[in-house]
This record gives C-alpha cells, structure tokens and sequence, in this order.
C-alpha cells in the first residue's frame, strides 16, 4: 500500500546568492497510514520547516512531497487552501484556537468551511468530544478552558474533518506534564481507535516517547530513526534521550 | 532626510492614511462649497436683485460653518488618535533610537502638514466641482432666464477654507504633542498588546433586551404619531428619551438575538463562516453600541435635515404659481383714486411697449341689497374678463345680468377668495374700493420690470395722497427662491456633515478592529479557509457596521418623516420623491464612499498578515 505521506530527497534553501543558509539539505521519509511519528531535533535542525513544507505553506527549493500520492508542488492558489482544508489537520503549540467562538463552534468551522452539510455537524462534533473527553467543556470560550482542554479542542478541530494527515507542530510545548501526558494518551488513543496518522514535531523526549518510530533531523538531515517496536514506553524514552544527548555531544564537539 | 523619513511614512501607511485623507478631503469640499456660494450663479442673481435673503443666507452659512468646523476638528482628532494608536510601536522605536519627543513631534507634524496639504487641494478641487454642481441643482429649480454660467473658483472661499483647517490641524498637532510628551515608552512598544476582555452574556439575556428595546422604540413611535412632531411639552422629551433608549438596547442586543435565532438554523448557522462572522459582531458589541447609537442618531439628523429641507423647498415652490398669477399687479387702495392706467401713463410709461396685455380695473364694496348677493367684494363683468383674458382665461357671461359669485385671482395678492362679478351697469350703485392694475410684460422681463418700477416710483412720488401697492412675479419668484436656497442650503450643509462624521467615525472604528483581526485570518487561512469566503465575511462584518445604523435610522427617520410631511404639508405640496431621491443620492455618495474605502482597506489588511 502506498504510504500517505512520501517525502523524497527534500532540500530548502533561504537566501539569495552568497548567503544562502540550508535548512533542509535531502530528506526523505515515509508516514504509512495509522502510524504515529515523531521528528525530533534541535533548534535550527529543520524541523520546523519540513513541517511547513508539508503543510503547504512553505514551498521546498527541491524534492517531493507525496500526499496519498499526490505530489504538492502541482497545487496552486484555490487547491492549496483546498488541499489544506480536506487532507491535512493541525495542530500547533499555541493551539491557535478562535477567540470569540465557543469550543464547539471552533470544531464546527473547520467542518462548515469544508461545506459540509448542516445536519450532520453537530453528531460530528460531539463524536470528536468524546474521543477527547471535552463534551464538558463545549460550551465554553477558549478564554474559560484550561490550556490541555483547549489544545484537545484544537486536536477535535483537526479530526473532525478526517484528514489524511494529522501535523502536530509542539503540541505539548506550552502544556504543564499532566496536561501533556494527557493530550498524548488521546492522540495514542486517537491513533487506535480512529486509525490516525499522525506527524509530530518535538524536542522533547518525553512526547517523543509515545510514537511508534522517531525520526531524527540534525543539519537538515536525517540523522537516524528509531522504532519503538513492542518496547515499553519507559525503555523507548531511555533510548530516545540517549540519541538527544548524542546529538548534543556531537554539536558541544563542534563548538 | 527628515522629511523624507515623514513622506515615506505618509507613502507606505497610504492604506491606513485613506481614511483620514478621505475625511479632511471631504471636509474641506463641504467647506469649500457652502462658503463659495456667494459667487454662484443663483446667488449672484439674488444679489443682482438686491434681494434681502442674499446677505441672510451668508449669514446663516458663516455661524453654520463655525458648528460645522467643530464637528470637523473632532472628527480630525479622533481619525488622528486612530493613526496614533495604530502606530504606537512605530514611535517607540524612535524614542528607543534616541529620537526626542520634540522630534518625534516635528515628524508627526510633518507627516500631517503632507497629508493636510494634499487633502486640501484634493478638496478644493472637489469643492469647486461641487459648488459647480450645486449651482446647476439650484438654476434648475428656478425658471428664471439665465445669465451666462460657467465654472468658477473663489479664491476668498478657498483661502477662508485653508484658514479654519489650518486651525484645526493646530489643534492636531498641539493634541499630538501632549500625547506624545506623555507617552510612557513601555506603553508604546506593547502598544500592540490588549487587554481586551471577552465577556459573553447568556444569550437569553440578549432575546430579553431586544424585545424590551422594540417595545420602547414601539411606544416612542406611537407617541410621534399620535401628538405630531411639534408639540414641544415633557412628553416630548420622554418620547426622545424612549427613542434612543430603545435604540441603545436594540444595538446593544441585536447581534446576540440574531445569534441566538440563526442558531434554529443550521443551514444558515453552519454555513461557511457565517458563525465566525456573528461571534465577531457579537464580540464588539460591548465596546461599539454606545458608538452605534450616536451613529444612528446623526445618520438620522442627516437624512431627516436633509429630506425636510428638499421637501420643504418644492412645497415653499408650490406657492410661487398660487401667489403670482400676474408678471406685475398695481393696487391704490385709495377710494377717491383714478383708474391705475392713466396714473401710469402719466409717469410716462408705454404700457402697450412694456406690456403685450394688461387691464385696468376697479373693485367695489358689495352691497347685497344692490346685487342680491352676500359677499365681500364685486368687480365689473368687462374688468372680470379683462383680468381673466391676461391669465388666459374664458371670458365669462352673466345670463340674464344675474351676478355670479367667482373666485379666480384678480390680481397678484389682491386677496380675495370669494367675489361677485355684476354687469358693468350695476356698478354705479357701487362705492369703489380698490383700483387694480395688472399685466403681463412684452419681451424680456426684467427690463420691464424695470420700467414698471420706476413708473411706480414716479406715481407714488406724484400722486402722494394713494396707497400703493405692487407685486410682481419676479418680486415674489426672488424672495421665494431666497428662502428656498437658504433652506436647501443650509440643510444639505448640516445634512452631508452629520453624514460625513457618522461614516469616518464608522470607517475608523472598523480599521481598528480590522487590524486586530489579523491574527484571526491568520488562523482560519492556517485552516485552509478559501480567500474569497474570507473576503465574504470581512465584507459582511463591514456591511453590518454601516448597514444596521442606517436601516435603524432609516426606520427612524421614516416614521418621523411621515410625521413631519403632515406639518410640511400645511405650507404646500410635499414632493416626497425628491426628497427621498436627494437625500439617497447624497447617502449613496458618502456612506457609499466610506464604505467602500473601509471594505478595500480591510480586505488589504486581510492580505498583508501572510507576506
């Protein structure tokens, strides 16, 4: 089966002539479908901007961006906002949820900007709550939800629409532990029980630690993978911190 | 260099100077057109006639403009503040360069002298069109033969204009300066930061209110139309406070019961962004109702002054036909006089040159014991017949010399409505009462008129022991078209500028909040949000800030309009179709224009956040 999403020999350059700096030098990965993968890096490593390649708002120099299949660099204007809206869910780090709408309403837009039809969206909806046990706090603005509870909305908003493709950009970033423990026991769950595919973007080795594979990026490469296999959580953290202190080893070699 | 550093500031924020440029533009048009009519061609022709309402009508326009520049000066400054605001971070940056208040101070004042410098050109231009215009609106109304018109610019109007808005950007710039003095440096580089809370009340709450508010405005309206619109007494009052109560909580409740409605509607409700865009509406309430209020308010000043002001002129119009029936009528009120014509012929004027058909009559006291009917006055059947020949009217017959009760007007203000018309032998029995003269001029009417005038003057001057009068249709034509300019004027005057202040206010407030949203966009592009249903919903949020204002007032000014047709009604006919047709033209203009400007400059704020 074709993998949803095939990134191949990716390089993204900045800058003109002279001072160009390289934040993606060839990198190439696949994310079959239901799998949970994490990259992981330092700053400046180019994670971040493989996931904005991905996500279409960036435009890579070279390489391709597989889809389900469809390669990115054919969409234009209208298919690209269109793309963004049927493929892809986001969630980011700060969860970037609607001031001014409920939680409920911010679930339900992402669902009436795809057009999809009245009836059915409030079942949709509630159907999201309750994989990620927010139905309490539906009625609520964002201004009156706890950060976990808002970033769950932010991940119902990106489910709802059953995208192909769900990119997490630091979910846990702005979260205390427990709240992050808790979001990432969903999207664990959400993988299972809604055969999610998810990408998460991290440098934290803990979040990390509940994906099925973690792909390394050092210098806009790849550095290594690691596949948690039928490992314990606890043991595939330990392996994960010893690969981040390998790589902080060799860039303290560096300076 | 720093006045480049001021041009380019001007040129680069040109989106959010297009507001304020717009309004002073405008402002010095309005300004520019209501001082230049002293040179336009209806007026110079009042003037040439020495008509009284020339000098009443500069009169009027000089105190109305020093209200109307008030209204200006505040709109100037709140337009500043908004500039102000929006580039708080800007002059903190300055300041962290080392730039001193004192020089942030000349740099802003640099930037307003370009700004202001170009509007007011722009404006006058405008204004020159305008008063152009006007003056074509206002020889249209009267048939009078016109003299040669062509553009003009006056140059004491114009220099007038400069002088007050040079007062108020003064006033700007003085404003700026303490602003700035005070500005703490802290403020300005989180300037961009707010603090604004997003407290949201149950939406039954909102249905409450509503309901509430259409009651009251119910009752207000009951009242205007029961007791009329004139009678000034408490109730009055509490029929003005209901109405702007009502008003208040109408605009303080709407969004919410819309809400709350739409949400029985799912294919309304979750429909593109339609939810995005009523939260957002929903959202400013609390910061724009009393703003919306006061909006409303001076919206329907505008409509109302300018409608009654249009209406009132085609019913004072209506008048001129039923009051000069005649080119000129003479009177002697005299008894012992002698018929008018040879008095005036005596004076040496050629009536068969001046007049191409005149009569000249007696009227008589009635006696109903003499002509067996009860009425005021009675004239001779040849004097009825040669009055009635110059209106073009059929000669009249007595069968069988009965005498016959007629109304038709014997002369321009004779004022009689009811007369009876005897054969000419009866007359003899008959004591006089008044000797009428009139006429219709041969050739061109104010050289005639003229020559009657003076003719006139010589026969009050030879036969002093008379009592003359003389009306003539000129005479009643320029005093009629003097108090029908001034109306118009000064109505549309007040009408475009409480239009104008309604719409920048309006424009203003919904830049700032454009600009807040930004970061809302951002979100729903990141969403995959088409731009075109983006664009749908920042036309539809503009559209409900203008739009709800102007159908309240609208309704407002309706009922009250209908109200105060009945007390135009009284003085003439009330033309309601003009009326309506100016007063849209000049919304469409304005608001139009306002609105426009604002919905272009926020779909540009909606583009720039991703570049």
């Amino acid at each position: 089966m074709e993998p949803i999403l095939q990134v191949t020999d990716l390089t993204k350059t900045y800058g003109g002539r002279g001072s160009a700096t390289t934040a993606l030098a060839g990198v190439s990965l696949a994310v079959e479908k239901g799998e949970f993968v994490g990259v992981m890096g330092a700053s400046g490593s180019g994670k971040t901007t493989l996931l904005n390649c991905v996500s279409t708002i960036d435009r890579p120099t070279s390489g391709s961006i597989r889809v389900e299949g469809f390669p990115l660099e054919k969409l234009k204007g209208k298919q690209l906002a269109r793309f963004r809206r049927e493929k892809l869910g986001f969630i980011f780090q700060d969860c970037n949820l609607l001031d001014t709408l409920t939680a409920f309403e911010n679930i339900a837009l992402a669902l009436t900007i795809c057009g999809a039809p009245a009836g059915r969206i409030p079942d949709r909806v509630r159907e999201m709550a309750q994989l990620l046990e927010i139905e309490g706090c539906l009625q609520k603005y964002p201004y009156q939800m706890s950060g976990g509870q808002q970033q769950r909305v932010a991940a119902a908003r990106a489910l709802v629409t059953g995208p192909a493709l769900i990119l997490a950009d630091e979910p846990t970033g702005a979260l205390d532990s427990k709240s992050a423990k808790l979001l990432l026991e969903r999207f664990q769950y959400l993988n299972q029980a809604a055969d999610a595919t998810l990408l998460m973007v991290t440098h934290d080795a803990f979040t990390a630690s509940y994906c099925h594979r973690v792909i390394f990026l050092q210098d806009g490469q790849v550095y290594l993978e690691l596949e948690r296999g039928t490992r314990s959580r606890k043991s595939f953290f330990s392996d994960i911190i010893r690969v981040v202190t390998e790589l902080g080893g060799e860039s303290a070699d560096v300076l | 260099m720093f006045s480049k550093l001021a041009l380019r500031n001007v040129t680069r924020s040109v989106g959010d100077y297009t507001v304020y440029f717009l309004t002073i533009a405008f402002g010095v048009c309005l300004f520019y057109t209501f001082n230049s009519i002293e040179g336009q061609g209806a007026m110079s022709f009042l003037a040439s006639a020495d008509n009284p309402v020339v000098g009443g009508i500069l009169a009027m326009i000089n105190v109305f403009s020093v209200f109307v520049s008030v209204v200006l000066a505040g709109l100037i400054l709140y337009a500043n503040n908004f500039l102000i605001r929006r580039r708080k971070r800007e002059l903190g940056t300055y300041f962290m360069l080392g730039m001193d208040p004192g020089r942030v101070s000349r740099l802003l004042l640099l930037e307003t002298f370009f700004i202001g410098l170009a509007a007011l050109a722009v404006g006058l231009v405008l204004g020159a069109l305008l008063s152009h215009g006007l003056s074509l609106l206002t020889l249209s109304m009267f048939q009078v033969p016109m003299m040669e018109f062509h553009l003009s610019f006056s140059v004491e109007a114009a220099v007038k204009t400069a002088g007050y808005f040079a007062v108020i950007f003064l006033i700007v710039i003085f404003f700026n300066n303490i602003s700035i003095s005070r500005a703490k440096l802290i403020d300005l580089m989180q300037g961009e930061r707010k603090n604004e809370e997003l407290k949201q009340r149950p939406l039954a709450v909102s249905v409450v209110l509503f309901l509430a508010g259409a009651l009251l405005l119910g009752a207000a309206y009951a009242l205007l139309m029961i007791r009329g619109i004139l009678t000034i007494d408490p109730l009055w009052f509490l029929m003005l406070g209901l109405g702007t109560l009502g008003t208040l909580l109408i605009f303080r409740s709407l969004s919410g019961f819309v809400l709350r409605m739409t949400q029985n509607q799912p294919r309304l409700y979750y429909k593109g962004l339609n939810m995005f865009t009523l939260r957002q509406w929903m959202s400013r309430v609390h910061s724009t109702y009393l703003s919306m209020t006061v909006i409303c308010i001076m919206l329907l000043l505008a409509i109302g002054i300018t409608a009654c002001s249009v209406g009132l002129n085609g019913a004072i119009d209506s008048m001129t036909a039923d009051e000069a029936v005649y080119d000129c009528t003479m009177q002697d009120y005299n008894e012992e006089g002698e018929p008018l014509s040879d008095r005036l012929r005596a004076a040496g004027l050629n009536l068969d040159g001046v007049f191409s058909d005149w009569h000249s009559g007696v009227l008589y006291y009635n006696k109903s014991e003499v002509t067996g009917v009860e009425a005021e006055m009675a004239v001779k059947l040849s004097d009825y017949n040669g009055l009635m020949a110059i209106q073009g009217l059929p000669a009249l017959t007595l069968e069988g010399d009965t005498p016959q009760i007629r109304s038709e007007e014997l002369g321009n203000r004779v004022g009689y409505r009811e007369y009876v018309v005897i054969p000419d032998e009866m007359a003899q029995k008959l004591e006089v009462r008044r000797f009428v003269f009139s006429g219709s001029y041969a050739g061109e009417a104010m050289e005639a008129e003229a020559q009657f005038q003076a003719a006139f003057d010589q026969v009050v001057e030879q036969y002093s022991e008379g009592a003359y009068t003389a009306h003539t249709r000129l005479e009643t034509y320029l005093d009629l078209m003097g108090n029908k300019i001034l109306v118009l004027y000064l109505g549309l005057y007040l009408g475009a500028t409480f239009l104008l202040a309604s719409a920048a206010v309006l424009a203003l407030q919904q830049l700032s909040q454009a600009a807040d949203n930004t970061g809302r966009y951002a979100i729903l592009r990141r969403l995959g949000t088409p731009e075109r249903m983006m664009e749908r919903s920042v036309f539809h949020q503009i559209a409900l800030a203008f739009g709800l204002p102007l159908l309240l007032a609208l309704v407002h000014a309706f009922v009250g309009m209908t109200s105060a047709n009945q007390i135009i009604a009284e003085v003439g006919k009330v033309d309601v179709t003009t009326s309506s047709l100016i007063t849209a033209a000049l919304l469409l203009t304005i608001y139009g224009g306002y609105f426009l400007a604002t919905f272009l400059a926020g779909r540009r704020l909606l583009f720039l956040k991703e570049k």
